[in-house]
């Protein structure tokens, strides 16, 4: 049996997988300007970190008073919107919420490219990316690295294994099931312990609270189902995908609910550090930057993003319009990425023997690698659209309708419903 | 001055019965942990204090043998070591090394911060140094509004603090390494692997004292003045920090720092050794820690 068959003309089969790379010989021009456009930025990636590797560190921003850069808060964040849009995913099996079904595959595949992303995000940092062998043979079990950096490999293998599945329908619903119950509590581990990494140093008081987990989660959560919201948009778009206006409500719906909870976590850690019983000198001091610091303009927006986006999906009325649901996602989807760069960079504002540092900016070297990364990720999007089967076929679909999940299905119904 | 000539002998003599420190004793310790701290730049108080050990000669000594720090030393553990010892120093004896710091006599010349950075092979243009003075207001421990770069030293209305790494007996710093590429020594020093460092800095994150520094450039020395027994090329791109000299304490040296001090402002020694000058002034002398609070269980000492 040969390993690559064709089925179709234009088709080929590999590891059961139907590749349609005909579609990309009869794409229009302007797919692929996008793509040479994506290309180049990869190119320039791909130099910049040539630069890194050969200059050494000091052609990054960071220095002592900032450790950590430009690729930790992409870290976070990336690792972040790969939990939030599995969390899509595995609504429909868990809660039998089926008008998220046409969604499953572009959800999973979202999440894998997202968590690739952040693990490149890592070897570009390396000053010595060969020594990563060290997280293998010699791990550590009191570093939160280590758990949080094999959580994110493990996952990445679980969310490619699970679109394979998903594609191929091997083992069937039962599967699928399965993989669904291994993927949510590896998405909602992976982000645990990225938040750990943070919150786990007393050394830095702006981090070591325990509702950092929660609210990473829920960041997550709210900037995945809003960029998942955005790529179902622009998949129904250039009609890869074939998605109902309920479908996006129901999303709409979730996505705001997850807002508001996150916002109400971040106002309780805001109570914590300023209410006069609570206040420690050490975090209401590095608190304070975000608010009226040189770090106001990266927060505050956050802030105002945040609100605006759950009003105007809070709103009955307005829900179910296209427009208010993009907008109110891609502003969800910038408020977090500017969280977790200030999150990552107030960290380190003051340093723990109380030196001021002025803001971090990422130099064009990192500029230029994250770029990279982002288009890398939007490439593997794109070509992904054109070759791979991401469209749910409509049988199975409506066999799953009508087979075993008939209580599920009653619950899902009633939020699409 | 080298952690083994002290005069006094408390430890071996045993407190009567029901004693509580005398009032005599007490005089007497904080003369003698005076002198020590002042010993070669005020003459005169040194006289005085060799008069004050004389005499301690023949009074009362310590309840315990370990004179009640001996559980400091046990604490002292190391923390994920390897089994191997540092490729540019000797293994580790049955020490325990620990420093005491006299804060009132610092006037924060910074003469320890130079020595330290041509003796440990400090990139001259790497832009840290192990150690770091912050000047402090008067009448608060206050890091947070500290002033680390301030340009004229022994201001009468300020006070001095010389901050490094404490190796502390729990060192966050090793319990941080994702890839146990730092550990503490069995005589307490924390060292680091710089061949197996991987640079992802979690260290520098969790360490509470700001004592770790990456090598964002190759350092450069000048040829002359480049310590053969200290490693350089292979700090490039890599974490250090202060290792207690461990090059010269190893081979019966002091610290450098402790050496360059032109008020005696530093002491280190072996807690294990009940007459070196550290365990004698932790015995005698009411000391701190920074950041006690942490439970770091910093293995540097405050006294002022």
């Amino acid at each position: 049996m040969a390993i690559v068959s064709t089925t179709r003309p234009g088709v080929k089969r590999f590891i059961g997988v139907d590749f349609d790379l005909g579609s990309l010989r009869v794409a229009g021009p302007r797919y692929w300007a996008f793509v040479s456009l994506l290309f180049s930025l990869v190119a320039l990636g791909v130099m910049a970190w040539g630069a890194a590797l050969t200059e050494g560190g000091s052609v990054m921003a960071m220095r002592d008073d900032y450790p950590w850069g430009l690729w930790f808060a992409n870290y976070m964040y990336y690792v972040g919107l790969s939990a939030g849009g599995l969390v899509v995913y595995a609504s429909v099996h868990l809660f039998g919420a089926e008008q998220f079904k046409p969604l499953s595959r572009v959800a999973v595949l979202q999440a894998g490219v997202l968590v690739m992303l952040a693990l490149l995000g890592i070897i570009t940092d390396m000053e010595r990316p060969a020594r990563a062998v060290w997280m293998l043979l010699t791990p550590n079990p009191t570093s939160p690295f280590v758990y949080t950096g094999s959580a994110a490999n493990i996952y990445m293998i679980i969310c490619f294994i699970d679109l394979w599945i998903l594609i191929t329908g091997k083992g069937g619903e039962k599967l699928a099931f399965r993989m669904t119950l291994i993927a949510l509590p590896f998405a909602i581990y992976l982000h645990t312990t990225t938040a750990f990494v943070l919150a786990l140093n007393k050394s830095r008081e702006l981090w070591n609270s325990a509702v950092m987990v929660p609210i990473f989660l829920t960041s997550a959560t709210a900037s995945g189902i809003a960029l998942l919201l955005i790529v179902a948009y622009i998949m129904q778009h250039y009609r890869v995908l074939e998605l109902t206006s309920s479908m996006f409500r129901s999303l709409a719906t979730l996505l705001a609910t997850v807002i508001i909870i996150d916002l109400f976590l971040l106002v309780v850690e805001m109570l914590t550090i300023y209410w006069p019983t609570a206040a420690k000198p050490g975090h209401t001091i590095r608190f304070s930057h975000f608010l009226t610091g040189e770090y106001a303009k990266f927060f505050l927006p956050v802030l105002v993003m945040g609100i605006i986006a759950f009003a105007l999906l809070a709103s009955r009325k307005n829900r179910h319009m296209p427009a208010i649901q993009i907008t109110a996602a891609a502003l969800y989807v910038v408020a977090i990425f500017l969280k977790r760069y200030s999150l990552m960079s107030m960290g380190f504002v003051v340093n723990p023997l109380g030196q001021y540092a002025p803001p971090y900016v990422p130099s064009l070297v990192e500029v230029l690698i994250a770029l990279g990364l982002a288009a890398l990720g939007v490439l593997m999007m794109t070509v992904a659209a054109k070759v791979l089967p991401l469209r749910v076929p409509e049988e199975e679909h409506e066999a799953e309708h009508r087979a075993a999940h008939t209580d599920a299905v009653a619950v899902g119904s009633l939020e699409a419903g | 001055m080298s952690h083994d000539s002290n005069p006094r002998r408390l430890a071996e003599q045993p407190l009567p019965e029901g004693c509580t420190v005398s009032r005599r004793r007490f005089l007497e310790g904080i003369g003698s942990a005076a002198g020590l701290l002042a010993a070669g730049t005020v003459p005169a108080i040194a006289t005085v204090a060799a008069t004050a050990a004389n005499a301690s000669e023949s009074v009362s000594g310590e309840p315990e043998p370990g004179g009640g720090i001996g559980y400091l030393a046990e604490a002292n553990q190391s923390v994920n070591y390897p089994g191997k010892p540092v490729h540019y120093a000797e293994p580790a004896g049955d020490q325990k090394w620990g420093m005491v710091i006299d804060v009132k006599a610092c006037i924060g010349c910074r003469r320890c911060v130079y020595a330290c950075v041509k003796e440990n092979n400090i990139g001259r243009n790497a832009g840290f140094t192990y150690i770091q003075v912050l000047e402090m207001e008067l009448g608060k421990v206050d890091v947070e509004h500290g002033v680390l770069d301030y340009e004229e030293a022994g201001r009468p209305d300020k006070w001095y603090m010389p901050v490094q790494c404490m190796q502390c007996a729990k060192p966050t710093c090793v319990y941080g390494c994702p890839v146990i590429a730092t550990w503490k020594e069995p005589d307490g020093i924390v060292v680091i692997d710089y061949e197996k460092c991987i640079a992802c800095r979690n260290c520098m994150v969790t360490c509470p004292y700001d004592a770790r520094h990456f090598n964002w450039v190759e350092p450069e020395v000048p040829k002359a003045e480049v310590n053969p027994k200290v490693p350089l090329e292979e700090k490039a791109g890599v974490v250090e920090k202060c290792t207690f000299c461990i090059q010269r304490t190893r081979n019966g040296q002091t610290t450098v720092c402790t050496e360059a001090c032109p008020v005696g402002a530093r002491k280190f020694g072996d807690l294990n050794d009940p007459e070196s000058e550290v365990s004698i002034l932790l015995k005698t002398r009411r000391v701190w820690r920074l950041k006690e609070e942490f439970g770091t269980e910093p293995m540097i000492w405050y006294v002022g």
